[in-house]
C-alpha cells in the first residue's frame, strides 16, 4: 500500500514537470525548422534560424533594451528594496503593521491593469512612453518584492552584534560595513537575481509602457500574434539563454565578491 | 523620525509617487466627460453608467469567471502537489521545487508561444506527431475560451503552489498523528487541521492567482484568438483604438475596487511576521 502510494506520487509529480516543460520545449521543436508554414515533424530539421536572428540587427537591439531596463530596474530595486526590508523587517517601529501591508499591494495587482494605468497617467501628464517608463512600472512592481526577498534574510538576523559593535567604539559608517551589510549580503544577492529575472521576461508592464522601445518579451508577443516563422522561436531561445547567462554571470561575480573579502580578512 | 520610519521613507516615496499617485489620477480621469483628454472638465457619472449599460460588464464578468476556474483548478492540483513536496524533504524535493519555479523566470510569451505551437491543428506538435507516428488525426482547442483558461492555468499555477507550500510546512507533523491516533479520518484531518493550518498560505496563494489572472490579457490573445474579450483587451481598446480614455478609466477603477475588495481585508487578517520569521 505505502509503495503504491509512493509510486503515484512520483507519477503525479511527473505529470506535472512535464507538462511545465512541454511549451518549452515546443519553443525549441519549432526553432528547428526552414519552412515559413509551421509542419511539424519538420521534413529538414536545421539552426538556420539562429544563424539568421544572430545576424539581425532587431535581435541585438531588443536585447540591448531588455537589458537597459533591467540593469536600471536591478540598480532601483536593491537600493529601494534594502531600505524597505530595514523598515519591514530590522526595526520595530509604530507604523511598521501597516508599512507592511501597504507594500504588499502593487505585488497584488492585475500587471496589465496597472500597466495601463501607468499609461495613462504618464500620458495625462505629457511623457512619452518609453525604456524610462518601463522602467518604472517594472520597479512598481519589483521593488516590493525585492524588499520581501531582502526582509525574509533580516528576519533571522541578530541585533546583538550591532549593538556589541557600537558599544566597542564602532562609528555608524563601520557598523553598516562590518556588520550589517555583509549580512544583508544574501538577500541582496537574492533580490537582485530576482529583479533581473523578473524584469527580464516581463510582458505585461512592458507591453502598455515601453512605447517607441521594444523589448525582447514584447516583440514576441507582437510576432506570435502575426505569421510564423521559425526567427521568432530561435529569437525566444536566444533570449532565454541570454538570462541564464545573465545569471551564470551574477553567481560568478558572487563567488568573485566571496574571494576578495575572504582574501582581505585574511593576514 | 525614528529609524524604522526613515528607512521606510524612500520606497513609501517612491511608491506614492508612481504607483499611488497614478492610480488616483486614473481614478479622476474616469470622471471626466466622455471622450476628452483634459483633467479639468466637470465630473461626471457618465462613464460609470455606460460602463454598466454599454455592453463593458460582459469583459469584466469574463475575466472574472476565468480568475475564479483558474484559482479553484490551481488550488486543486497545487495541494497534494504541495503534501508530496513537503513530505519529501531532500534533495530530490528541492531539486522538483526548483524545477517547477524555474518557468517563471522565462517569458510569458515564450511560454504561451510554445503552448499554442504543441496545440496548433495540423501541423502543430502534438497533432503533427501523432499524425505522422500513429497515423491518429485529432482537432485542436487552440483559439477557444477553453485555451485561454488552460494557459492561465499553466502561467500561474505556480504562483498557487509556492504561498500554499510556506501554509503546508506551517502544519506539524505530530498534530495530524495525533488526530489519527483519536481515530480521525483523512477527510476529517483535512477539514480539521491541515486546511485551517495551511489557510494562511492558501489564502495568499489563492488571491494572488485570481487578482494576477483578473488582468490577464496575454492568455487570451495567444491561445484564446478572439473567443473571449477579457477587461485589460478591453481597457486597451478604449486607451488606444477608441480614444475614450475616461470611459478606460472608469473600467480601470471597476477592477481596483474589485481587487481593493479581495485583498485589502485579506491582507489584514494575515500575520504577515509570523508567516516569513521561521
Amino acid at each position: 500500500m505505502r509503495g503504491y502510494r509512493r509510486y503515484l506520487g512520483a507519477v503525479w509529480i511527473g505529470t506535472i514537470l512535464t507538462l511545465l516543460y512541454v511549451p518549452i520545449v515546443s519553443v525549441v521543436l519549432v526553432s528547428l525548422a526552414n519552412t515559413r508554414y509551421m509542419r511539424f515533424p519538420h521534413r529538414v530539421w536545421t539552426t538556420d534560424a539562429y544563424g539568421d536572428a544572430v545576424d539581425s540587427f532587431t535581435t541585438w537591439s531588443l536585447h540591448l533594451v531588455s537589458l537597459q531596463i533591467a540593469l536600471c530596474v536591478v540598480f532601483l530595486a536593491v537600493l529601494l528594496g534594502t531600505f524597505g526590508a530595514m523598515a519591514f523587517a530590522r526595526y520595530d517601529w509604530k507604523g511598521r503593521s501597516l508599512f507592511q501591508r501597504l507594500i504588499m499591494l502593487p505585488i497584488f495587482f492585475p500587471q496589465p491593469v496597472l500597466g495601463l494605468a501607468l499609461l495613462l497617467a504618464f500620458s495625462a501628464l505629457g511623457i512619452t512612453p518609453g525604456w524610462k517608463t518601463a522602467v518604472i512600472a517594472h520597479a512598481v512592481w519589483i521593488v516590493p518584492i525585492v524588499t520581501l526577498v531582502i526582509s525574509i534574510r533580516l528576519f533571522g538576523y541578530d541585533t546583538a552584534q550591532e549593538e556589541a559593535a557600537f558599544d566597542l567604539g564602532a562609528s555608524r559608517w563601520q557598523v553598516a560595513r562590518e556588520i550589517t551589510i555583509p549580512a544583508l549580503w544574501p538577500g541582496i544577492f537574492s533580490g537582485a537575481l530576482f529583479a533581473f529575472l523578473l524584469s527580464w521576461s516581463n510582458l505585461p508592464l512592458s507591453v502598455f509602457t515601453s512605447g517607441a522601445d521594444t523589448p525582447l518579451p514584447v516583440w514576441l508577443f507582437s510576432r506570435t500574434a502575426t505569421n510564423y516563422s521559425p526567427l521568432v522561436p530561435a529569437v525566444a531561445v536566444i533570449g532565454t539563454l541570454a538570462s541564464a547567462m545573465g545569471v551564470i554571470l551574477l553567481f560568478a561575480l558572487r563567488w568573485l565578491v566571496g574571494r576578495l573579502r575572504g582574501g582581505r580578512s585574511a593576514p | 523620525m525614528n529609524a524604522g520610519q526613515k528607512f521606510a521613507a524612500p520606497i513609501a516615496l517612491f511608491l506614492l509617487v508612481f504607483f499611488a499617485a497614478p492610480l488616483l489620477i486614473v481614478s479622476w480621469y474616469s470622471f471626466m466627460p466622455p471622450r476628452s483628454f483634459s483633467l479639468t472638465g466637470t465630473p461626471t457619472l457618465a462613464n460609470y453608467v455606460e460602463a454598466f449599460s454599454g455592453g463593458y460588464e460582459k469583459p469584466l464578468l469574463w475575466s472574472m469567471l476565468g480568475a475564479s476556474l483558474t484559482t479553484l483548478v490551481c488550488a486543486l492540483i497545487a495541494w497534494p502537489t504541495a503534501k508530496l513536496l513537503h513530505a519529501h524533504v531532500g534533495r530530490a524535493a528541492s531539486v522538483v521545487t526548483a524545477l517547477i519555479a524555474l518557468p517563471i523566470f522565462i517569458s510569458e510569451s515564450v511560454r504561451l508561444f510554445g503552448l499554442s505551437m504543441f496545440l496548433m491543428p495540423r501541423g502543430g506538435i502534438l497533432a503533427g506527431s501523432l499524425n505522422a507516428w500513429f497515423d491518429i488525426q485529432i482537432g485542436s482547442i487552440l483559439n477557444t475560451r477553453l485555451a485561454a483558461l488552460l494557459g492561465m492555468i499553466y502561467v500561474y499555477f505556480p504562483f498557487t503552489l509556492f504561498p500554499l507550500l510556506l501554509g503546508v510546512s506551517l502544519i506539524p507533523e505530530d498534530r495530524i498523528e495525533a488526530a489519527r491516533d483519536l481515530g480521525a479520518g483523512r477527510w476529517a484531518v483535512f477539514r480539521e487541521i491541515e486546511l485551517p493550518l495551511a489557510a494562511p498560505g492558501l489564502l495568499i496563494g489563492a488571491l494572488l492567482t485570481f487578482v494576477l489572472c483578473l488582468g490577464a490579457n496575454a492568455e487570451a490573445a495567444i491561445l484564446g484568438g478572439r473567443a473571449v474579450t477579457v477587461i485589460s483587451a478591453a481597457i486597451e481598446q478604449r486607451f488606444n483604438y477608441a480614444q475614450d480614455w475616461p470611459m478606460g478609466a472608469a473600467l480601470t477603477v471597476l477592477v481596483l475596487i474589485v481587487t481593493a475588495a479581495l485583498v485589502w481585508p485579506a491582507l489584514r487578517r494575515i500575520d504577515l511576521n509570523r508567516l516569513m520569521h521561521r
